[in-house]
């Protein structure tokens, strides 16, 4: 069996084997390659310093996208392209984002720049001008502490694309791909110093190796996984990297009951998610336009965000709301179980040790059905919330039908919060209603304090929330934004 | 065409987007080279018991361990040397390093940081102003300046108004930690390659600490990834411990700190918690002021003096105050010591009096803008500074009045309270403030600089001098200073890393000044060279026939050309001239000296002019709230400023957008929290929000006015630190959307304006207007377990548990193991108990961000901090202010 990692950096081959394997990558460009354009702020990707291009086969071409190198090791990049800044001149030139930053100045300090470079080159790939609100959004990943952003916009809006090469021009795809579709056929396994690497090609594969050593770690995005191991001492033993599983990565869609129903693969980004949902459901492209940062969602996965069981997670309140379901698989084949199940306890899920997610089948709200979701955090975007609520009522002639309610951020788990809904069902919409809702939700809770927020912050947004909800929903002209 | 005045890119900026400026950590690693960290205390206060390093030693890879026993001296500090760098007996602050360790591989240094073996008893710390009041731990003396009669114009004011503002620190955020690489040399020389503002302070302390000659250490500055301030005093610790293995071990020694680390060891900008009493009339002008300040100074003085002299200095801010009391003590507390940050205690004196403006316009009724105009320094009267100085150029009525018009202030006020009246979830308010920045060191001493600036025969230029790039672009402004006065192309001159070995004796990069000093100097060098040159030129233009002498005054150098002003078209290339200056054996290389003149400031007598001019400006903020959750939003900013004429345009709006924007996180989500055992809960920025891009105002509009007669190089005036202060604004801002729902109080909040304070706040005046008792308890403010002076003092003492209990140790090593949603407080406010917790449900310990378990006691409950308050009296009665009755769309009651 394979027991290398086989990757291109800048357009060059590399076989990564060993202890290597098991490095972040900035490490490994920094310290041992010496590319050293790449910059480490936080290590746990809240700053966008360390942003490079992952190429990777999609759909027989090669698709770039901006991710945080630092919440990267080395093992989830089998059979990818590495673009840092270091490769982006074209013909030995600035390149034209490398140019409008240079003029509009863009760059102070300097130490954000190579991350904001690559980020920019990545969101203009396609050649065309973005709007300011577009730049931002691109952005959101990259933190700047000198220049107030205001020099990086305008230099985002001042791109001269005369003479822009995309990156499939800089870096011929063809060669790569040839290459990795050989790989992609077998697995890979490396053994080292007491660690252990198992990248499967099959599902089947990867359950089998579950089984065999209950110890796994699986690791699919890794943006909660590395943020561990870099920072909260977690030194996985053996790591599964589903990076290379095929058929995980598609979003379907049925018909049930007259709703629609979304098939999310286990391999799905929440940017993928994004895409997709923006055109269906206003609240939760919402919530993924606030979720990390394109760089995060780039990476992170919906099945990730589910099976990190943090209670302050920000899709699972929508998938609590929903009733959506977990399809996982295992040696024996694969099971649906109850999103509303799926937790067994504070960071305990419903999965025996040979099974992973390959799929959420994810209900849509009807058109008739009032839904609101809320995420509370610090700072709007690039922030974990203190608090989150999804809230789906139906409501026919002024009275309350049906209710559905999700807490996230005030348990060790997130809440249905069912006594609220059963007091909803049959009342009048009204904001009376929603205010002793509002209260009936805060005497049901017992948040605690901590970093991102007090308790008395937290039972005060419980109560609110039901408010904020009747005067967004039923008094949508008073709302002033 | 002169350059200066121009926009050209920073000198830096083609490396900074291809990632080949080259920081501390991307030198290529040398041969033998040790990497370097250190142990530090587990107790923000502790006696230390007993160090063990036999288990580090003997790992493989660790070269070597020290303690103060080491150090030739082990004292340090900028102004006063009071601080150990290694903890001898006492350690007075969580990380105050104990051990440092060289190893050779970063495994080994992990593995030894663990090893090592502290044994410490725990004593009782001192975490915030009040504790420090009532303990009488202060440090240095009170400073103070004082006009006119304070107590007799409170006794005859109309109305007086007092209160408490509680002014919260902040991280400086730079994104290059703290670094150094120390080369050793020969004959116990040392290289230190360091990012720090001030190179002589590293150089300097180095030498003192391993007890060498400082002209046996050479130190190096290329650039830093930010300052900010946060590396004027406090790259020394790095250095000297990158000094200290290097010099022992005689190998290359490197020393990066993690961001978690940088963030949890290193000062920060003074919180504030200030006390003030104002007379003043109908109109709002201002009588009498007094400000009590109080800065929490941390464990040792660092540069807490001089902060607190600025705050003191910029009580009066854009405002005439004739009769002043301002005297203000730096407590001490166990926590990092607290150091310069980008307005160096300006800050926190000018938001006390725009506080106070804010609660004057809340009180009387009246348009904010109206009353601080009616207290903005007149032009010919009402023009002195409580401490003396005469306010000259005076551009503030200027701005003020050019700003009300620019910013559309009467309509939108307008727009807002309509807006407030009608909207059910959000309230908006609107305010302005000024900024009058004093540019110049307050120690005279400091005001001064030199430059070397060496001409090569081929034309080209290079220029060294005492300033350090950190982004702000000053290697740009410098360079085009030289290349006007050579009159040349700015690409042929190159400013070059700082370094001691070419400029001795150098200032910190601070202050906003060094464009103006080491600008100054270069420009100095320059004409020293152009003299030489121009005495050739002048022979050489000399013609018997066109009847002109050898007149070296008339050389001109304009263009990359050398002429004489009486024979323009006879010209010659500036490389050419130079190449003659070499053959007749003249000087192509000269250092120039400038020092600033006219100031100076007596703190005994508290009067001076401590100012060679004011860099001033006003801002204008829009904000809206949401009134269920707190989040707050910057709508609109319009900045206007007097920065006399820029050297380089894009860099000087580089530095106001930046400055504004740093300026608002401090305002509003940069939130430093402590537990009570002073452990900072948010050491990294998973926790701690500086601005993000999306939170740019949608609208934000910054513009500077044509200004002349500053006397300084080129007409141009200091802007690196003043533009964040006009960030204040955005605070006064809240105050004002606050002032729509307060009722018949005065709307306070202490800052940062975090959703969870306003959120407090929104509660507390809510249940104020239904009688009913607040969603949140206590009176809000911005801090967890509030204790309140003279308030409902009661705060809830909650249990505590957080961090992940295995790695108890993670503090003490520093090595970044524990959890960034660290601290979990338990609520046990048993009067708050919810119905889920009368049912007896169980509790779970809390949860944290990437969802690791959270066992275990390990810190402290969140330390517990004052609030702001307010109390407005009508002669002797106690009467609130509240919002206009008119149009204001707040309840009243
Ligand atoms: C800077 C930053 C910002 C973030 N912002 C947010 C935010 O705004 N909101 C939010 O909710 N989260 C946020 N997160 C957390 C994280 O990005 C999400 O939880 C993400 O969805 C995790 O997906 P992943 O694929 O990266 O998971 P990984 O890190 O790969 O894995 C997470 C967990 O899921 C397990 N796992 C992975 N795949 C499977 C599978 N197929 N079957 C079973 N178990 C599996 C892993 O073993 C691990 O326990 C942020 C993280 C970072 C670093
Ligand atoms: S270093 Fe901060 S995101 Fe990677
Ligand atoms: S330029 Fe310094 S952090 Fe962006």
């Amino acid at each position: 069996m394979r027991d290398y990692i086989f990757l291109y950096i800048n357009g060059r081959e590399h076989k990564v084997s060993g202890e290597q394997a098991f490095v972040p990558v900035t490490d490994y460009l920094r310290y041992e390659l010496g590319l050293c354009g790449t910059k480490v702020v936080c290590a746990e990707g809240d700053c966008g310093a360390c942003t490079v291009m992952i190429g990777r086969l999609e759909n027989g071409t090669m698709v770039y996208k901006p991710i945080n190198s630092c919440i990267q090791y080395l093992c989830q990049l089998d059979c990818s392209h590495l673009v840092t800044v270091e490769g982006l001149k074209q013909n030995g030139k600035l390149n034209p984002v490398q140019e409008a930053m240079v003029e509009c100045h863009g760059a102070q300090c300097g130490y954000c720049t190579p991350g904001f470079v690559v980020a920019m080159c990545s969101m203009f790939d396609e050649g065309k001008p973005l709007t300011a609100c577009q730049i931002k959004d691109g952005l959101t990943g990259n933190l700047c502490r000198c220049t107030g952003y205001e020099p990086i916009v305008a230099a985002g809006l001042a791109v001269d694309f005369a003479e822009w090469e995309p990156i499939s021009k800089l870096y011929p795809a063809e060669n790569m791909l040839k290459q990795f579709k050989e790989y992609l056929q077998k697995p890979l396994h490396i053994k080292s110093e007491g660690k252990e690497l198992f990248v499967p090609v099959t599902v089947n594969e990867a359950c089998k190796f579950k089984s065999e050593h209950p110890q796994t770690v699986l690791i699919t995005g890794g943006t909660d996984i590395a943020v561990n191991m870099n920072k909260r001492g977690l030194v996985p033993e053996v790591l599964l990297s589903t990076s290379n599983l095929p058929g995980l990565s598609a979003i379907d869609s049925r018909e049930e009951n007259g709703r629609t129903v979304l098939e999310v693969g286990g391999r799905v980004t929440l940017k993928q998610l994004e895409d997709y949902i923006s055109k269906l459901n206003e609240e939760m492209k919402y919530i993924l336009w606030v979720f990390g940062s394109p760089q995060i969602r780039h990476a992170g996965t919906l099945a990730g965000n589910i099976a990190n069981a943090s209670p302050i997670a920000d899709t699972p309140p929508f998938l609590f709301m929903m009733d959506a379901e977990i399809e996982v698989s295992g040696v024996n084949g694969s099971r649906k179980i109850k999103m509303t199940d799926f937790y067994t306890g504070y960071k305990k899920l419903a999965l025996q040790p040979d099974e992973m997610i390959t799929k959420i089948h994810m209900p849509l709200p009807l058109k008739d059905e009032i839904v609101r979701l809320y995420k509370v955090s610090r700072r709007q975007h690039l922030d974990i919330s203190a608090f989150t609520a999804a809230i789906r009522l139906k409501v026919d002639q002024g009275k309350i039908k049906t209710a559905a309610v999700a807490y996230g951020g005030v348990a060790a788990v997130i809440l249905r919060m069912t006594a609220v809904e059963e007091f909803l069902i049959g009342k009048e919409f009204s904001l009376e209603t929603c205010r002793e809702a509002g209260k009936l939700a805060r005497s049901e809770i017992s948040p605690l304090s901590d970093v991102r927020g007090s308790r008395d912050f937290r039972l005060a947004l419980a109560e609110n929330i039901f408010s904020k909800f009747y005067h967004e929903t039923a008094e949508r002209q008073l709302v002033c934004q | 065409m002169s350059i200066v005045g121009k926009n050209i890119p920073h000198d830096s900026a083609k490396g900074h987007v291809t990632g080949e400026s080259i920081y501390i950590d991307d030198i290529p690693v040398m041969k033998n080279e040790l990497h370097v960290d250190y142990v530090g205390s587990p107790y923000a206060h502790g006696k230390l018991k007993s160090i063990d390093l036999s288990a580090a030693q003997a790992i493989p890879g660790v070269v070597a361990l020290y303690t103060h026993k080491d150090l030739h001296h082990n004292r340090l500090g900028p102004i006063i040397q009071d601080e150990p760098l290694l903890v001898e007996d006492e350690a007075m602050f969580v990380g105050q390093p104990i051990v440092v360790i060289a190893a050779e591989t970063r495994a080994a240094l992990a593995k030894a940081k663990k090893a090592v073996k502290i044994e410490m008893e725990e004593l009782v710390p001192t975490l915030t102003i009040n504790e420090a009041r009532e303990r009488k731990e202060f440090l240095d003396r009170e400073y103070a300046v004082r006009r006119g009669q304070v107590e007799t114009q409170f006794a005859a004011a109309k109305h007086t108004l007092e209160g408490t503002l509680v002014v919260g620190g902040a991280d400086h955020f730079y994104l290059e930690s703290q670094a150094c690489l120390a080369v050793p040399g020969e004959l116990d020389q040392l290289v230190l390659h360091s990012s720090t503002q001030a190179p002589s302070e590293v150089q300097h302390t180095a030498a003192h600490m391993l007890g060498l000659m400082q002209s046996q250490v050479v130190c190096i500055t290329k650039r830093m990834g930010g300052g900010f301030g946060g590396k004027e005093s406090q790259a020394t610790h790095a250095g000297v411990m990158a000094a200290l293995v290097a010099h022992k071990t005689k190998r290359p020694a490197r020393v990066i700190y993690i961001k978690d680390d940088d963030m949890k060891y290193t000062g920060k900008r003074h919180p504030f918690q200030n006390d003030y009493k104002v007379a003043f009339d109908d109109n709002g002008v201002i009588t009498a002021l007094r400000i009590n300040y109080f800065a929490d100074g941390g464990a040792y003085n660092d540069l807490s003096i001089a902060v607190l002299g600025r705050a003191i200095t910029h009580s009066d801010n854009a405002y005439f105050i004739e009769n002043a009391e301002l005297v203000g003590r730096i407590c001490r507390t166990n926590l990092p010591p607290n150091t310069a940050f980008r307005g160096f205690g300006g800050p926190q004196g000018v938001i006390t009096i725009e506080n106070i403006m804010e609660e004057i316009a809340t009180y009387l009724h009246k348009d904010s803008f109206d009353v601080r105009r009616a207290n903005v320094y007149g032009l010919d009267d009402r023009n002195t500074t409580p401490y003396g100085q005469l306010v000259q150029n005076n551009n503030l009525p200027k701005l003020f009045d050019e700003l009300l018009v620019t910013s559309d202030w009467k309509k939108r006020q307008q727009e807002v309270r309509e807006f407030n009246s009608k909207s059910k979830t959000h309230v908006k308010g609107l305010s302005i403030t000024g900024i009058k920045f004093g540019i110049s060191f307050t120690n005279t001493m400091l005001n001064q600089a030199n430059a070397l600036v060496n001409v090569y025969v081929d034309g080209t230029v290079q220029v060294s001098t005492g300033a350090t790039e950190m982004g702000q672009g000053v290697n740009t402004n410098i360079k085009m200073l030289v290349a006007d006065e050579l009159g040349i192309d700015p690409d042929w001159v190159i400013v070059m890393p700082t370094s001691t070995e070419k400029n001795n004796n150098t200032s910190a990069t601070a202050a906003s000044s060094a464009t103006d000093l080491n600008g100054s100097a270069a420009v100095n060098a320059c004409v020293k060279i152009r003299s030489n040159l121009a005495d050739i030129a002048s022979r050489y233009f000399a013609s018997r026939e066109a009847g002109i002498g050898a007149y070296p005054d008339g050389i001109k150098f304009e263009n990359g050309l050398v002429f004489d002003e009486r024979r323009p078209d006879n010209k010659m290339s500036f490389k050419d001239i130079v190449g003659m200056a070499y053959r007749a054996r003249l000087s192509l290389g000269e250092r120039g000296h400038y020092a600033t003149r006219g100031i100076e400031f007596d703190w005994t007598a508290g009067k001076g002019s401590p100012f060679l001019y004011f860099t001033m400006g006003c801002a204008v903020t829009e904000v809206t709230i949401d009134r269920f959750t707190g989040d707050l939003k910057v709508d609109g900013v319009d900045v206007l400023m007097d920065v006399g004429k820029p050297i380089n345009t894009g860099i000087t709006r580089g530095q106001l957008t930046g400055a504004f924007i740093q300026g608002l996180g401090w305002m509003t989500n940069e939130e430093l929290k402590y537990t009570d055992k002073g452990h900072l809960l948010n050491y990294s920025p998973t926790t701690y929000k500086i601005p993000n891009i999306q939170d740019m105002p949608a609208r934000f509009n910054v513009n500077w006015i044509d200004s002349y007669n500053t006397p300084n190089v080129r007409g141009t005036k200091a802007v690196g630190e003043p533009p964040l202060v006009l960030a204040i604004s955005a605070f006064t801002a809240v105050k004002n959307a606050l002032s729509y729902v307060s009722g018949n109080e005065i709307p306070c909040i202490s800052t940062p304006c975090t959703n969870e304070a306003i959120l407090a706040r929104l509660c507390y005046y809510e249940s104020l207007n239904s009688g009913s008792a607040p969603a949140v308890n206590g009176r809000g403010g911005s801090r967890d377990a509030a204790v309140v002076t003279g308030g409902n003092g009661d705060s809830d003492a909650p249990a505590v548990t957080g961090g992940d209990g295995e790695k108890a140790a993670a503090n003490v090593t520093g090595n970044g193991g524990d959890t960034n949603a660290a601290a979990i407080v338990k609520g046990l406010d048993g009067n708050q108990g919810t119905a889920a917790e009368q049912k007896g449900a169980v509790r779970v310990d809390y949860f944290n961000a990437a969802g690791m378990p959270v066992p275990a006691v390990k810190h402290g409950a969140l330390r517990p901090l004052s609030e702001s308050v307010a109390r407005a009296y009508s002669g002797a009665k106690l009467r609130t202010g509240g919002p206009t009755a008119a149009g204001a769309g707040g309840k009243k009651s």
